[in-house]
């Protein structure tokens, strides 16, 4: 074997090694480094090169995980302050009698568990950024119908949303109070015998999302004007839907339907 | 870069340091220098010794370098730490200290004005400018 043939081995084994190296850091193991001889050729430039993306990249993969960490941690503790503050709510009403009281305490209740709901999903999620909307919706309403709930209440929860469906927390907090408050306002005028059903739907175009929550209730009053007769809880609908960009529209026919376009 | 006689010259592991005639200070990478953080707050300390009563230019020899760590890298690209030199420049020619250079500049931005050159001349004639 000829000098040159031996080199060209040599070269073909440092190349080989080097994309093992490099095949270890796309796997983000960098427990490997290329070994950088002596000769200073273009094979231990590409190595050391490859040694210094490794280190840059291990650092920031470590600088990410720590900052996903803080970000867990601050999901959960939002929570946490939440819920406490949903405890103290709940320990107002203590040998209370005033029904208004009473159902402001749950209003205001429900309000701060449909945020803390968010966090609590936020942090159990892998890109803490996203929530699985129908996993929310499920919960949320069983959440919310446990507030409201008498023993001889019977109100089934129909939830048509697509499990592809993941926003971000900013369109959540907005859509998890609109929900709330349409849910609560069913849950609380619609049922005369306590029976009924409220089905929820979102459908998804390419630049549109179209929310339908309906209850089969007994409807408005006649002359029910959102203006004059509405309630804070419909207010913030409108409300929070203007602020994301999108429209309420609200029908009596049989029950009362909302199709809220954002 | 030649390393003059007769001038008081810091010996470190992996430097020679020293104050050029001309108020740019100096630094050769020795031969196969493995450099980590340790080296590097060496030769930090070194050329800020180096200080009488003004900033200064700095010249940098990393042509015979073999590696550099990231600490290393972090110390030199002088983030969160004082120092007395106010601009660098970095004489890169064999292929390994092209890569360690331009890697320093890319992804560790040091905060003074830097730059890479292939000849010591073209160093010196822009480091004159931080005189």
């Amino acid at each position: 074997m000829s000098l040159s043939e031996i080199e060209t081995d040599s070269n073909k084994i440092r190349g080989e090694k080097i994309l093992e190296v490099i095949m270890s850091y796309a796997r983000l193991d960098f427990s490997e480094k290329t070994i950088v001889s002596n000769k200073g050729d273009v094979y231990d430039a590409i190595g050391a090169g490859v040694n210094m993306l490794g280190e840059e990249l291990k650092s920031s993969v470590i600088s990410l995980r720590e900052k996903e960490q803080l970000l867990r941690e601050i999901h959960h503790r939002v929570k946490n302050n939440m819920q406490i503050i949903s405890s103290l709510l709940n320990l107002q009403t203590h040998n209370i009698k005033d029904k208004n009281f009473l159902a402001l305490i749950t209003e205001s209740r429900n309000r701060i568990n449909s945020m803390a709901l968010i966090h609590e999903m936020l942090y159990a999620t892998t890109d803490l950024s996203t929530i699985k909307l129908k996993d929310y919706t499920e919960t949320l309403c069983k959440s919310i119908y446990e507030s409201y709930r008498k023993p001889e209440m019977k109100v089934n929860f129909f939830v048509h949303i697509p499990g592809t469906i993941f926003l971000e927390i900013d369109v959540m907090i907005h859509l998890g109070m609109i929900l709330n408050e349409i849910i609560s306002n069913s849950l609380k005028y619609a049922f005369e015998n306590n029976e009924g059903t409220i089905s929820i739907s979102l459908n998804q175009t390419d630049t549109k999302y179209y929310l339908s929550v309906e209850d089969n209730g007994k409807g408005l009053p006649t002359g029910f004007t959102k203006e004059k007769d509405g309630n804070l809880g419909m207010q913030l609908i409108y409300m929070l839907t203007e602020q994301l960009n999108g429209t309420v529209k609200m029908e009596s026919k049989g029950g009362v339907a909302y199709q809220i376009e954002f | 870069m030649e390393i003059p006689a007769n001038y008081h010259i810091y010996d470190l592991t992996c430097y020679w340091t020293w104050m050029g005639a001309d108020g740019i200070a100096r630094t050769k990478v020795k031969p196969q220098a493995e450099v980590t953080l340790k080296e590097s707050l060496e030769n930090s300390a070194a050329v800020n010794n180096l200080y009488v009563n003004k900033k200064f230019p700095l010249l940098i020899d990393s042509r015979p370098i073999k590696s550099i760590s990231k600490e290393a890298r972090d110390n030199f690209s002088i983030k969160n730490r004082s120092t007395n030199i106010n601009s660098f420049a970095i004489i890169i020619e064999s292929p390994l200290s092209r890569i360690i250079g331009n890697f320093f500049m890319g992804l560790n931005k040091p905060s003074v004005p830097a730059k890479l050159f292939n000849n010591e001349q073209d160093a010196i004639a822009w480091l004159q400018q931080y005189l």
